[in-house]
């Protein structure tokens, strides 16, 4: 069955319209896409708007914004601000040579904005006038169809989940069988009556079904064989995946978070119109600790101290979830020092006692992390268990994968010791006969190697 | 030759007594545990009928089933702001400093996820560091502190007393009301009772509160008091210290009662010290021991003379009139006994050491004036640069607690000691407390003497407090907080600057003193912020350009004064004399309520959680006492009294100790009158009463010449006619009566360079004519090593091969090496009756076998006939020689326990290691069975659980918290054993690739091994050409234990050498 875990619960019909909430949301988003299309009123110089929006992105963003203050002050409207008060050009060249005019409106900007002194930039004047042009005319872009909303997704992978239609369905057909077949006996009836012979004796569909089988011994037996055979198959593989929330077999485990982000958004590729940040710019403990580590609160503000707002009103939420956990207030931009800690929930569990150490397969392995969480970057915008974290499935990998030997000092003196000694290299003989040297040939199928 | 001794470990192995034979033939000799479980009383009265019991089941198998279903939501939680240095999953190290008052040493804490989880020596700084190694040297004691950090006993707050006993309070409450107390008593006398104050900060924290308050004095007790040491040398030299030694230097090591390997001085230093004169070759030092009761230095010599206590004063007198050549007056049996001790001294002049156990002035000035007489003050001890560990002084101990009775003293602070339990006269200080106006302690439990107290401001743990300390001048260390503390606690030091009016933090004051001091050193003050950090990475600070030691010392004492003092103590001896001593693992007390440490078997006497008699086998035998004990053999309980002091405890025969005399652990039974002192240090015993681990022995001592003596007599000892179980692990799980397993020789034999002559390898005869004489009969013979049952597994060459080799020569048997796998492996504590019945959960336990001196080539030289020589060695109590050997899974490469488990559960690795693999376990016991060694552990019962919470560490919330996150807590029904460390190896190889680099030999150490600072215990990587092990394992003295039976163990052990020859030419 393919339905994600908490809907299991769930009776038909809630999970019906569950799935009619995500189609509600889908065409809501698709409306407001329209909407929004239309609003979106085109700036009179594309051109230079391009120009002044790749300027800007490429030398203001880190602390201004166009249209809000960050750790400089909106760029909208800045020319009318400056107008008659002082020269804006020479303020954006170079901010504290010109502070030394003493040119009262600089000296005004300069306390207001807590006495720091914006970077000397070695732009044109055309160039300044295409980046004022650009945050002048600025308005804010549309949301993107298909980051609408990262819970609208989550039930993706439901569909095919079709089997409850089937037993609906089996169960009718059923109905209709038992009721055709009181019709046929009724219908015998009446025509031994018209032939004059003693009606049928009165049976139940128990006792009819009892007199089929014995009268079909022989095909009974192997029936009812194939039966016991099914269902005992069916129970050894329901055994199998039992406490298994990944792989193939099961739906993958996929909780709700405290916020909902979206892996694809941060990590996805920059064609598909993603950020496509490393994997370890948050995860940063991957290369050195068992854990991979789920990014403090602080990681985050990094980029979103900055970026406020998401590509959507329901983006925005999540990001103001991160500025409640970590006590940073956008109004002032300033940290109040109320700190809460999101509480996530953990997606990859691994069994009971066993040891996995991420920095042995991300830094030595040289694993990428999609080998074994699968498509993140793709299409998981909300973390799910993608490989079954079973012990076969961990076995399997190190029967196959070979060692990455390769200029690491460690696996030279291996090698070198394997050379020494006759029983040492029978051994090699024996790993090379596949050409390779897998994991499990160096010992990764050793029990203490993952259980200690 | 070798030795062909006859070994044993306990006397009813020794006098073939039938239970003992039993008990050693069965290695689970209980029934099942299920007759313990359906022996509960309160099943009796239960009413489930089977059909309701199968509906139970039915219903527990379906939850069950169902709950199995359900997606576990396990929370994971960052950091709001990641501190820089820590990474989830990986450990920090940190320096510090431990020093209890007891011992004291250069640490570093382990801590994960800001927690301190194990602690082993500063190998690179410290005066407990052995440089050859290198390795800092620890005992039990200080490896087993970071568990007392999480005890829930510990006081949560200020308490505050009141009419219904000790109420929780508040610090600004405290502060106030003990500001107005110290106000009041202005102008009375106020004491500072701290332990020992070895540290700078903590004396210019009390200079603070001094300069408000005047007649403020700081009066320091030394629990286990050394006063008798510190005021002969006064007398002796000027000074009142306590010198510190140097046995690197020191050919002859000549002990009076001496304990220096245990309990005696700084036992950090002296333990490598002397072990780094083990090493068999021409550098070995000889160390001679009188004493009466087996100590562990006892237990080391090379000569142990058994001596009464009375006559041990009159041996030292003997050994100065030997030295000084004035031979009138002196006892003449004992000029006899240490005529060899003496000449051996002569011949070292400048290269030997003399040290006694005694606190009697007058034995210490003997000692002086023997040591100056052989130049050993600027060698083997310096009294210039002299230790600062022990600046105890009982008599103004016994002023203070004059002062309180007599209400001159207006204000008591007590800081780190217990003297309402340790004092001789308890009783007094308890009356005079209660007349003392002000009284505060600030002690982290409500014990003994802080529930007495008027308030109780807790100190915090030392894992979380800032300190520094110099143990000796020019050298400096610093202990750091690993972890904010954990309960509503403040630094006594923290205390005394509020109280003084000063807002300075302990951290900045430390900081400020150091400054001043570094000025003193010609240090430049700009650079302090970067000497400061280094000194804090370091744990340790040693200034350059201090002077090295000169020897001043001029022995200026009366001799004869001296002497007339000693005799003093020799005289009045009764029946029985009795010695009072501290054990390995307890010590003086303080650590009683440590659940490890009560665990960990004597190395002697092999008994956990008591304390009890140490008596002659054949004193017990003369007074018909019970001589054989075990887990159906309870020991006799009997009074020993000394004058109107006595004490009932069981009998324990201890062979060794001198006939005549009687020895008492002190440190045991705390927490007697229902005080709060720690978890552990009582214990719900087998009849269920809450009692104390043990019985305070305290109450034994007395004050002698103006110190505390830890000895009386003339005392009786008589039977009550009870008896007592005791837990004892001395039969238990070891193996005997096989001739591989200890082997051992003479320094002269060894130095032959012959190793048949001392470590000749087992042969099997064959049917080939292998000695070429043409004849095939018995003398054709091949070594065990080159036959095979089984297929060889692919070591050679092969990846690792992890070994460890472990010396008896190093070996002292201090039992560091347990507790620090207790700490690593998670270990669980089962309680006393657990043990009793042989179910201890060690992976790793210490041997210990005695044997009589005598060998049959030692009755040749001595001339004994065939039944002489074999009467002689059945007698060995008198005097048995000790090896200690450390226990743990030996790995075979052959291993029996691999054969026969039918789930595959223990499996050898490529590496080397017989892998034990929990979840596959089903508990048949088949391995256990099958394993030579006696390595194996089961699990009876779910020892994280409430029945046993009382000793278990693992079971509170807070107790858990010092689990290895790195090893799974086994659970019930599985068997475990010594892994090798198999973390430790993981975590090292995977460091190793990451910096793309071959495993350097020494980076990956097991727990046992970088416990030992004796450096006994060496792992190592065995394919590893260069590795130290490997050049350990096919040394000249290194053997398989039982080898014979051909499982080629990675664990190899070096044949012990004595020093003896001459001893044994002393004895004929």
């Amino acid at each position: 069955m393919d339905v994600p875990p908490k809907m299991l619960g769930m009776p038909l019909v809630a999970r019906i319209s569950e799935r009619s909430t995500g189609l509600l949301y889908a065409t809501l988003a698709a409306v407001l896409f329209l909407f929004s299309g239309i609003a979106h009123a085109q700036p009179a110089d594309a051109a230079l708007y391009a120009t002044g929006e790749k300027l800007f992105k490429g030398n203001c963003a880190s602390c201004h914004k166009p249209d809000k203050d960050l750790t400089g002050p909106a760029m909208k409207g800045a020319r009318a601000r400056w107008d008659v008060k002082g020269d804006i050009y020479a303020w954006v060249k170079n901010s504290s040579a010109y502070l030394k005019t003493g040119n009262p409106y600089a000296t005004e900007l300069f306390a207001k904005w807590n006495k720091s002194v914006m970077t000397a930039q070695a732009l044109s004047n055309e160039e300044i006038d295409a980046v004022l042009y650009y945050a002048d005319n600025y308005a804010p872009p549309p949301p993107k169809p298909g980051a609408v909303d990262a819970s609208a997704s989550t039930g993706t992978n439901d569909e095919g989940s079709n089997w409850p239609w089937l037993v609906v369905i089996a169960l009718l057909l059923l109905v209709v069988g038992i009721s055709l077949s009181g019709v046929r006996t009724s219908l015998d009836n009446a025509v031994r009556e018209a032939e004059g012979k003693e009606p049928l004796p009165d049976m139940t569909t128990g006792q009819k079904f009892r007199q089929w089988a014995w009268n079909n011994k022989a095909f009974a037996t192997i029936l009812g064989l194939f039966v016991v055979v099914f269902i005992t198959l069916k129970l050894w593989d329901a055994a199998w995946v039992v406490g298994v929330y990944g792989g193939d077999e099961v739906p993958h485990y996929k909780p709700e978070q405290p916020i909902l982000f979206n892996h694809t958004l941060h990590a996805g590729k920059v064609e598909a119109g993603n950020l496509a940040i490393n994997c370890q710019y948050c995860h940063s403990s991957a290369e050195k600790s068992k854990h991979a580590g789920i990014p403090s609160t602080n990681v985050c503000m990094n980029c979103h101290q900055a970026v406020a707002e998401g590509r959507s009103p329901e983006g925005t939420k999540e990001i103001a979830k991160i500025y409640a956990a970590v006590g940073w207030d956008p109004a002032t931009l300033k940290y109040t020092g109320r700190t809460e800690p999101v509480k996530w929930v953990k997606v990859h569990n691994l069994p009971d006692h066993a040891y996995f150490n991420h920095a042995q397969h991300v830094a030595v392995g040289k694993l990428e992390c999609q080998e074994c969480h699968g498509p993140i970057d793709e299409k998981m915008d909300v973390a799910e268990q993608w490989a079954p974290l079973t012990m076969g499935w961990c076995i399997n990998c190190h029967n196959t994968k070979d060692v990455k030997m390769a200029g690491n000092g460690y696996y030279d003196e291996v090698m070198a010791r394997l050379e020494e000694t006759d029983m040492g290299h029978a051994e090699l003989k024996k790993y090379l006969e596949d050409e390779k040297i897998s994991v499990r040939e160096l010992g990764g199928w050793e029990c203490a190697k993952c259980h200690y | 030759m070798s030795s062909t001794k006859r070994y044993w470990k306990d006397l009813g192995e020794l006098h073939q007594q039938p239970e003992a034979i039993k008990g050693r033939e069965n290695e689970f000799p209980q029934d099942l545990a299920i007759d313990q479980v359906l022996g509960d009383a309160s099943f009796n009265g239960a009413s489930t009928g089977r059909r309701d019991f199968l509906k139970f089941l039915g219903f527990g198998l379906g939850a069950a089933t169902l709950a199995a279903c359900e997606t576990p939501v396990i929370k994971s939680i960052p950091y709001v702001n990641k501190p820089e240095d820590i990474t989830p999953g990986v450990a920090n190290w940190y320096a510090s400093t431990f020093y209890d008052g007891e011992d004291f040493a250069s640490i570093l804490v382990k801590t994960r996820e800001g927690r301190p989880i194990h602690i082993k020596g500063n190998p690179r700084f410290g005066l407990n560091r052995n440089p050859a190694l290198p390795k800092g040297s620890i005992n039990a004691r200080i490896n087993s502190s970071v568990l007392s950090l999480y005890d829930n006993e510990r006081l949560h707050g200020p308490m505050k007393k009141g009419a219904e006993g000790m109420a929780a309070s508040t610090w600004a409450e405290a502060d106030k009301s003990i500001a107005a107390g110290l106000d009041a008593a202005a102008g009375k006398r106020m004491v500072v009772l701290t332990g020992t104050l070895a540290s700078p900060s903590s004396a210019a924290a009390l200079e603070q509160l001094k300069a408000k308050y005047p007649t403020l004095e700081l009066v320091q007790y030394d629990t286990i008091s050394y006063s008798g040491v510190t005021n002969a040398n006064l007398k002796s030299f000027g000074k009142r210290v306590f010198p510190s030694y140097d046995l690197t230097k020191a050919d002859v090591v000549v002990s009076v009662d001496a304990d220096f390997l245990s309990s005696w001085g700084n036992t950090t230093e002296s333990t490598w010290q002397y072990a780094s004169r083990r090493q068999p070759g021409k550098g070995m030092n000889r160390h001679f021991q009188f004493e009466a009761r087996m100590s562990l230095s006892g237990a080391n010599a090379d000569v142990r003379v058994p001596l009464k206590v009375s006559e041990l004063p009159k041996a030292v007198m003997a050994l100065h009139a030997h030295i000084s050549g004035s031979g009138s007056g002196a006892d003449a049996a004992m000029m006899k006994a240490t005529e060899s001790a003496a000449k051996a001294l002569m011949a070292s002049k400048g290269r030997s050491v003399v040290v006694a156990g005694s606190n009697n002035e007058g034995v210490q000035v003997l000692v002086n004036s023997i040591n100056s007489i052989l130049g050993n003050y600027g060698s083997t001890i310096d009294i210039d640069r002299p230790s600062t560990l022990h600046q105890g002084n009982d008599a103004e101990v016994a002023r203070l607690v004059e002062g309180m009775n007599s209400g001159a003293v207006g204000a008591l602070l007590i800081a780190g000691v217990n003297p309402a339990y340790s004092l001789p006269n308890a009783d007094q200080f308890k009356a005079g407390l209660a007349k003392v106006p002000l009284t505060v302690s600030f002690s982290g439990y409500a014990d003994e003497t802080a529930s007495l107290c008027g308030w109780i401001c807790p100190d915090n743990h030392y894992l979380e407090s800032w300190n520094d300390f110099m143990p000796k001048a020019g050298h400096y260390t610093l202990g750091q907080p690993v972890i904010s503390p954990l309960f509503d606690t403040r630094q006594w030091q923290e205390s005394l600057l509020r109280w003084s009016g000063s807002s300075v933090a302990y951290y900045d004051l430390i900081r400020s003193t150091w400054q001043q001091g570094m000025a003193q050193y010609g240090g430049l003050a700009e650079m302090f912020t970067n000497t400061w950090n280094q000194a804090v990475h370091d744990g340790v600070y040693e200034p350059a350009g201090i002077p090295a030691g000169v020897n001043t010392a001029v022995f200026a004492a009366d001799v004869s004064a001296a002497t007339a003092m000693a005799t003093a103590s020799t005289t009045g001896a009764g029946e029985f004399e009795l010695a009072l001593y501290t054990t390995e693992a307890i010590g003086s007390g303080r650590h009683a309520n440590n659940p490890w440490l009560q665990e960990m078997p004597d190395p002697l006497t092999k008994i956990t959680w008591d304390n009890y008699v140490c008596m002659a086998p054949a004193d017990i035998e003369r007074m018909g006492l019970n001589m054989y004990l075990g887990e159906q053999a309870p020991a006799s309980l009997v009074t020993v009294k000394a004058g109107e002091r006595e004490i009932t405890l069981p009998v324990v025969p201890t062979p060794g100790q001198r006939t005549g005399t009687v020895a008492i652990a002190l440190g045991y039974g705390r927490g007697a009158n229902g005080e709060k002192v720690g978890r552990a240090a009582c214990t719900t015993d087998h009849i269920g009463d809450f009692v104390p681990v043990g019985k305070n022995a305290y109450p034994m001592t007395s004050w002698v010449n103006g110190a505390v003596g830890y000895e009386a007599l003339n005392v009786t000892v008589t039977a009550t006619g009870d008896t007592y179980p005791v837990a004892i692990t001395q039969t238990h799980l070891t193996d005997m009566d096989r001739h591989s397993v200890v082997k051992e020789t003479n320094l002269a034999t060894f130095l032959t360079g012959d190793k048949k002559a001392y470590n000749h390898a087992h042969e099997l005869g064959v049917h080939e004519d292998v000695n070429g004489d043409g004849v095939i009969n018995a003398l054709d013979k091949k070594p065990v090593a080159e036959f095979d049952l089984w297929e060889e597994h692919p070591v050679e060459g092969v990846g690792h091969r992890w070994g460890l080799s472990i010396d008896l020569n190093g070996c002292i048997g201090c039992g560091a090496c347990i507790t620090a796998c207790n700490s690593e492996n998670n270990i669980s504590v089962v309680g006393k009756d657990e043990v009793r019945r042989s179910r201890e959960m060690h992976w790793l336990r210490l041997d210990r076998y005695y044997s009589s001196a005598t060998t049959k080539e030692s009755a040749k030289e001595d001339g004994l006939g065939k039944i002489d020589m074999y009467l002689k060695m059945e007698v060995p109590e008198e005097s048995p020689t000790v090896v200690f050997m450390p226990v743990m899974c030996q790995h075979c490469n052959h291993a029996p326990c691999e054969t026969v488990c039918p789930v595959a559960a223990t499996t050898h690795s490529n590496e080397g290691l017989n892998q034990m693999t929990y979840n596959r376990c089903i508990g048949t016991r088949y391995c256990a069975n099958n394993c030579p060694y006696k390595v194996r552990r089961f699990n009876w019962f779910n020892y994280v659980s409430e029945k046993f919470g009382e000793v278990n560490p693992a079971w509170d919330d807070l107790g858990r918290m010092v689990l290895n996150p790195d090893v799974t807590v086994r659970s019930r029904g599985v068997i475990e054993k010594c892994s090798m460390c198999v973390q430790s190896i993981q975590a090292g190889k995977l460091a190793a690739k990451k910096a793309g680099t071959p495993v350097q030999d020494g980076a990956i150490e097991t727990a046992c091994s970088s416990a030992c600072g004796t450096g006994a215990i060496v792992f190592g990587d065995l394919n590893d050409k260069k590795s130290k092990v490997l050049g350990l394992a096919t040394s000249d003295r290194s053997y398989h234990m039982l080898e014979e039976i051909g499982v080629k163990p990675n664990v190899n052990y070096l044949v012990k050498v004595r020093n003896t020859e001459e001893a044994a030419a002393h004895h004929a």
